[in-house]
């Protein structure tokens, strides 16, 4: 696969995180480095608390580091108001979680169109926009069901859908079989690496589980908040 | 502006219905207090200014102080002599003196105690208090001089289980004190039971029965020349009367007032009571807005994690903060809307219940303002009891919200 020239989308500089809880501080990043290039499919893979979660905080803009510095297309984010990090998510990052987190009193349709109302969409636009993806998941025909009445499969299907609703740069993607059996989390997979390879985007997917990492053009391993191996295909 | 968020706060409404209901329950009490009182309070205000004109503006009223109804004590009353006085006081043109009394009535062996009225028979005198009065005759005719013993009666006389258990009708006989007089004619209604259930007599009549009212007015009505202040008047008689009956400022054992301001003073008194219902009803939403903050924080607790996934596909912190203000707002509106429903019902029943007591005349009315002005406050009650947690809930942090379970 060509990688020549691809310009960073997302670098990581010596970034720390450290917690407090109550008089103990816990270091959940510890010097953690890592460059994330445009139209890259990227897995980033470590046991329990290797800081994993931490990473995806900071690489998704939900969180900023006490120390080290988080550039975003060039911009620096790490010392950014929370509304300022709302705006640059809802354009820029399209989420999927392990646990779907769908918006239980909404509709597919309307849980797709909302990162569209936090920008602004017209709701005629928002629309055309969100029944589009839902076909292009194949749930044409579950738009007007709620989350509790679409299987897990479905569910996550449905989350892809709203995190492309923006047209966003950036898939993350927290342990996305994680709830999932193989068979739909292979179809979620397939979907993901779709989007990499038709539409460019870039791709990063947290997990521990290590069959995902066939997928990727990268591979971090994540150990006690830094990175310890690299592994490019 | 985010109108979206409607679509939201309505389906979280509609999820969570008990809890909802019981919160809309809770707003819509004082609101229904809030609209039922006020639409009656508004009632009386038109019923008393409705009052005042028809009695006419350019009218005084002499009454003695310290009776409480006029013709209870005949220790109080206003004399010829002062009626006399009054009427040579510059401004004023002409005065009637009316006797007044309780009376006991009798007719086939049921006794009532009633209010007996003098009426002016002929002259300006008639003209003044017809003028005051503006009903007409239901039926029969209107008393004129020389009738002595004969009786005019108040509208409710003509039915049965009004006043009487049987009707009565022109042409019989009833006794007063005692003496037996000849029913001539009954008014029109005049929007009061008690109004309603008066006997009329002539002067003459009434001094024959009851000798001892003799020179004792009762009412002592005046009506102000033209192109005069009634109120100036009014105060004029007044400072005239006192020095003429030799007592001191703010002790005289008279009142003289305009119809309007001897209107004012019932309406004062009804205001008041208006008021301190009203305050109650305050206090029930203050109760409500309380109830409504409670449940709003209980939401904002239960869908952490939604805010969470909000913040994580874009929303603001001010979005986060529209979205349960308005909700807590909807709440409030929901049971604004329902509580100006339920307290149309309550003044309406209100209303016919006064009618049934004979105060036809005060009826509830329900100005547009009203309705619209209930359902703002409901809505903004709602909304400012839901800032607190609103703002708890902007304030979330996208991370800490996200691992909430």
């Amino acid at each position: 696969m060509a990688m020549v020239n691809h310009k960073t989308v997302i670098k990581l500089e010596n970034v720390w995180k450290i917690y407090k809880m109550g008089e103990v501080e816990v270091v959940a990043l510890c010097g953690l480095s890592l460059e994330i290039k445009e139209s890259e499919f990227i897995v980033i893979m470590g046991p329990s608390g290797s800081g994993k979660s931490t990473a995806v905080n900071m690489v998704g803009c939900l969180d900023i580091p006490t120390k080290g510095r988080i550039l975003l297309e060039g911009q620096d984010i790490s010392h950014m108001e929370e509304s300022e990090l709302a705006q640059i998510r809802g354009r820029k990052i399209g989420f999927i979680f392990q646990t779907f987190n769908l918006i239980p009193s909404l509709t597919a349709l309307q849980n797709v169109m909302l990162p569209m109302v936090f920008q602004d969409i017209e709701k005629s636009e928002r629309e055309k926009i969100a029944s589009n993806l839902l076909r292009r998941v194949e749930l044409g025909d579950r738009m007007r069901h709620r989350p509790n009445e679409l299987s897990g499969g479905q569910q996550q299907r449905v989350a892809i859908a709203r995190s492309l609703s923006n047209n966003p740069d950036i898939i993350l993607a927290d342990e996305p079989t994680g709830n999932l059996d193989t068979k739909t989390g292979k179809v979620v997979m397939d979907f993901l690496h779709s989007l990499q390879e038709k539409e460019k985007k870039t791709v990063i997917v947290v997990t521990h589980d290590p069959t995902l990492a066939k997928y990727a053009d990268k591979v971090a391993y994540l150990h006690d908040g830094k990175i310890i191996k690299l592994t490019k295909r | 502006m985010k109108l979206d968020y409607i679509m939201y706060s309505l389906n979280h409404v509609k999820n969570r219905k008990m809890r909802s209901w019981l919160t809309v329950l809770s707003i819509l009490i004082g609101i229904t207090a809030i609209y039922a009182l006020v639409s009656f309070g508004q009632g009386l205000q038109i019923y008393m200014s409705e009052l005042a004109t028809e009695m006419g503006t350019d009218k005084l009223m002499i009454q003695p102080k310290g009776a409480m109804a006029a013709g209870f004590d005949l220790d109080f009353y206003i004399s010829k002599e002062e009626a006399d006085f009054i009427s040579k006081v510059n401004g004023i043109d002409e005065v009637i003196g009316m006797y007044a009394k309780a009376i006991e009535v009798e007719h086939k062996k049921q006794k009532k105690y009633v209010f007996g009225m003098s009426l002016p028979t002929q002259g300006k005198e008639k003209d003044l208090v017809y003028d005051m009065f503006t009903v007409s005759m239901d039926q029969g005719r209107e008393l004129k001089s020389g009738d002595k013993l004969k009786v005019t009666l108040g509208y409710n006389y003509q039915f049965a289980n009004k006043i009487f258990s049987k009707a009565i009708n022109i042409g019989d006989k009833i006794s007063i004190n005692g003496v037996s007089v000849d029913v001539v004619g009954f008014f029109e209604s005049l929007g009061s039971a008690p109004d309603d259930s008066q006997v009329y007599l002539t002067e003459e009549g009434m001094l024959l029965i009851f000798p001892e009212t003799e020179d004792k007015f009762q009412y002592v009505f005046a009506r102000t020349a033209p192109g005069e202040e009634p109120s100036e008047v009014a105060e004029r008689a007044e400072e005239k009367l006192r020095k003429f009956k030799g007592q001191k400022e703010g002790q005289e054992d008279f009142i003289i007032q305009t119809f309007e301001q001897a209107i004012e003073v019932f309406g004062t008194i009804i205001t008041v009571i208006n008021a301190v219902l009203l305050l109650i009803a305050m206090i029930s939403v203050v109760v409500a807005s309380v109830n409504i903050m409670n449940t709003m924080y209980t939401a904002v607790l239960e869908r952490t994690k939604e805010i969470g996934v909000m913040k994580a596909i874009g929303a603001k912190n001010i979005d986060i903060m529209f979205i349960f203000l308005f909700e807590a707002g909807l709440l409030g509106l929901i049971g604004g809307a329902l509580g100006i429903l339920l307290g149309y019902g309550i003044a309406k029943m209100g209303g016919s219940i006064a009618a049934s007591a004979g105060y036809g005349l005060l009826q509830p009315v329900f100005p547009l303002w009203l309705t619209i002005g209930c359902l703002l406050f409901a809505f903004f009650v709602g909304a400012f009891s839901g800032l607190m947690p609103a703002r708890q809930a902007s304030k979330l942090k996208p991370v800490d919200a996200l691992r909430y379970e």
